[in-house]
């Protein structure tokens, strides 16, 4: 009889058991508050769930929400707030990151702390503050717009400016993360490769379109995907500023979901909306993924 | 030894599981006793668990003006006053606030986990009803008190004449202005202040507007709001009485504010916006926010505002000046219409009847204590429900309060259908104070859009 085999097949029963054992907090915690309540939202997404009733109805509630113009509105208000800040604050992030990183390291925590203070202040009191600089009579922006001869501008009141109003906010309160990442990842490029480069003669374009931005793919693809994610999420900020309104102009599908859930109590429209927004960003972060995505590593 | 060790580790493991499973059992909590059971001194002769409290739980929103700046403190003594009296029933307090309570509750009761009791108005208590999601009241309802309220409240606190809200204290909503800016400008007499109902016509009120902007330059005439849905019965009254219209029809089946009236008077509020009359910006602003500059003394009149909210915002006043109480003016003189804040106590059916009996007995104490109930009622700010309690405050604006009861008009949060309905109100506000439609073509939408919702709502209420 061959024992070894035994023995083998004994140790790697042990180190499995093992390895299981060690992810099961994690699996047990990802099963009950991720897994469960997603399943649950695709289940709750097919029934007419109010705080009456909880019938079976297919997917009414999704055909629902495609004849819906407000959803309709909304969806494109979601589209526009990720089309305008996701790619603003990947480009702003880069753009201070490349401009301190170089910098030496009493300037660098200087300029990570300031940028960084929205990322960890609570959204709600930034958006308080934003709320008084945009206030239409007393906001300190219309007194700045004053100096210049301007009429007064009703930021969040007027459907031409409210949106842009609130991807304003949206980009001060999300471009720490990024800056910090970057500012790590081009820290962590060796210094060689740009040496080499500058005995060339390459220019500061050349370094960076050929050296600093191939070697940054990991970082962008990270800080893409996740800022989009979150993009797709933004809800505080509106909530606090403006409602959704003036006349849905600032709703936003996650605000949708907030209304539809909470104020009105039509569960499974909400569910609808949020298997629908899942399926979108799901969709983005895959194309993402796969035109982004790179094998470079240092 | 080895063996006799796992015995005992085992004998003590099992011993802890079923005194674990012993400690989650229902049972423990009471569930069976009632509210009179819990007699001192026999428990030898009673299961142990007969003479534990029923627990209940109570939300409340502030309706209780905040005693020495602290929220809930006046609930605790309130619950401290009922438990000298009733110790078998112990009641939790959570205070829950104007902003986020009601999502919080429809998130509590989509998860069976609804609170007991609830302090609040119909707009939410008689939504629930109708959802049967109540417990119903009539047994605590004597012939002598049905006979002491207006009908007109009870019309609010019932479904098919069943009663599912206890009435309590209400206050007709109504407008506020600065007293101390027009005393100032020497324009005094602008004000309907002379006149016992204090009725006047919008074009009295414009002349007020424009007395203000002329004379008072660093204060802003009055304001408007369209940006959230708090607040709205403000602008409902105050468009209803400028185009002397009503916001529902009399039996609350239609809309009936989309006249053409009621059009020219959301026309006019938007020229006011341009000529300084009104507060700039108000599509973008929240009741809260007008009633904020309000208090700071920078608006002149304030279109939400009611005896209640004069007594809970008289320790937020950043400004020294003189509150009075105004009707909305009408368009042509005639007698205003007030929608009544009517506030009331409910019990969440949550399948347990001596949770309910308690509650009612809860109830009972808040309402109708002889020491507590009118002490609670003045905590309020509010006057009571009752025909027979008058004379609570010694205050002139309490005075008018009590005559403009004469002006309360049936209140739309009793149409079937009430909270989608109020989603389409401020959407169409901003269409029309942001010029995309005139005033008339927006409350048509509304209208539209809120019949559906209504007709959409008596169909669910039928099944």
């Amino acid at each position: 009889m061959n024992l070894t085999f035994f023995r083998n097949k004994q140790y790697i029963w042990r180190d499995w058991i093992a390895s299981y054992l060690f992810l099961l907090p994690a699996l047990a915690f990802f099963s009950i508050f991720v897994a469960y309540p997603m399943l649950k939202g695709i289940y709750i997404s097919f029934f007419s769930y109010t705080l009456r009733d909880f019938d079976f109805i297919g997917f009414d509630n999704y055909q629902h929400l495609f004849q819906d113009e407000t959803f309709g509105k909304s969806m494109w208000n979601t589209m526009l707030i990720v089309l305008i800040a996701v790619p603003v604050v990947v480009i702003f992030s880069l753009y201070v990151a490349m401009m301190i990183y170089q910098k030496s390291e009493g300037i660098r925590s200087l300029f990570r702390g300031i940028f960084y203070l929205p990322a960890v202040s609570s959204v709600v009191s930034i958006t308080v503050v934003w709320a008084s600089i945009y206030h239409t009579n007393y906001g300190i922006l219309n007194y700045l717009t004053s100096l210049f001869g301007m009429e007064p501008i009703n930021w969040l009141g007027d459907t031409r400016t409210a949106l842009l109003a609130i991807i304003a906010v949206l980009i001060t309160t999300s471009v720490g993360q990024p800056i910090i990442l970057y500012v790590a990842s081009l820290g962590n490029i060796p210094k060689s490769y740009i040496e080499a480069a500058q005995m060339d003669r390459a220019n500061s374009w050349q370094i960076f379109k050929n050296i600093l931005w191939p070697m940054l793919m990991p970082t962008n693809l990270y800080i893409i995907v996740i800022t989009t994610i979150n993009t797709f999420q933004v809800f505080a900020i509106i909530q606090l500023l403006t409602s959704g309104g003036p006349m849905y102009a600032t709703s936003t599908v996650m605000y949708g979901v907030y209304e539809q859930a909470f104020k009105l109590g039509n569960f499974g429209i909400a569910a609808a909306m949020g298997v629908i927004l899942a399926i979108v960003i799901g969709a983005i972060s895959f194309i993402q993924f796969k035109y982004l995505g790179s094998d470079v590593e240092y | 030894m080895i063996a006799v060790k796992k015995r005992i580790t085992g004998f003590i493991s099992v011993l802890l599981m079923v005194s674990m499973i012993a400690a989650c059992s229902p049972n423990q909590e009471g569930g069976t006793s009632t509210p009179n059971s819990g007699e001192k001194g026999n428990t030898a002769e009673k299961p142990a668990d007969t003479n534990k409290p029923v627990e209940i739980t109570w939300w409340n929103f502030p309706t209780y003006q905040a005693l020495d700046g602290e929220v809930g403190k006046y609930e605790k003594q309130l619950i401290e006053a009922f438990n000298q009296k009733h110790p078998e029933i112990k009641v939790n307090l959570e205070m829950i606030t104007y902003d986020g309570g009601p999502e919080k509750l429809n998130v509590a009761i989509a998860t069976n986990s609804a609170p007991d009791v609830i302090y609040d108005a119909p707009g939410r208590i008689i939504d629930w009803a109708k959802k049967d999601l109540l417990a119903p009241l009539d047994d605590m309802v004597t012939d002598e008190i049905k006979n002491d309220i207006a009908p007109a409240f009870w019309k609010q606190s019932v479904v098919d004449e069943t009663i599912y809200m206890y009435p309590i204290n209400t206050a007709p909503f109504m407008m506020a202005v600065n007293k101390t800016v027009f005393e100032k400008i020497g324009a005094l007499d602008l004000l309907p202040l002379d006149k016992p109902d204090r009725t006047w016509t919008f074009d009295e009120y414009k002349k007020a507007l424009e007395a203000v902007k002329e004379k008072a330059p660093d204060v802003i005439p009055s304001g408007f709001y369209a940006k959230s849905q708090a607040g709205d019965q403000g602008t409902r009254g105050y468009l209803a009485n400028l185009g002397i219209s009503r916001f529902l029809n009399e039996e609350g089946s239609a809309v009936a504010i989309n006249t053409k009236e009621a059009g020219a008077a959301l026309d006019w509020l938007v020229q006011a916006e341009k000529d300084g009359l009104v507060i700039s910006g108000s599509a973008s602003l929240a009741a809260a926010d007008v009633n904020d500059l309000f208090l700071q003394g920078k608006l002149a009149f304030s279109i939400n505002y009611s005896a209640v909210l004069r007594a809970q915002n008289a320790p937020l006043k950043q400004a020294e000046f003189e509150d009075v109480l105004l009707p909305y003016p009408t368009l042509d003189g005639s007698e205003p219409k007030l929608e009544p804040y009517l506030g009331g106590m409910a019990i969440f059916n949550n399948d347990d009847e001596a949770k309910i009996t308690a509650s009612k007995t809860f109830i009972d104490f808040v309402a109708n204590d002889p020491e507590w109930g009118k002490k609670s009622l003045i905590q309020t700010g509010g006057l009571s429900v009752r025909n027979s309690i008058t004379g609570l405050y010694d205050d002139s604006e309490y005075e008018y309060s009590e005559l403009a009861r004469k002006f309360v008009t049936d209140p739309p949060t009793i149409a079937d259908g009430y909270a989608e309905v109020r989603t389409f109100w401020f959407p169409e506000l901003q269409r029309a104070l942001l010029g995309a439609a005139s005033g008339e073509e927006a409350l048509n939408t509304f209208a539209t859009k809120a019949n559906e919702a209504i007709t959409k709502a008596k169909a669910a209420t039928a099944k």
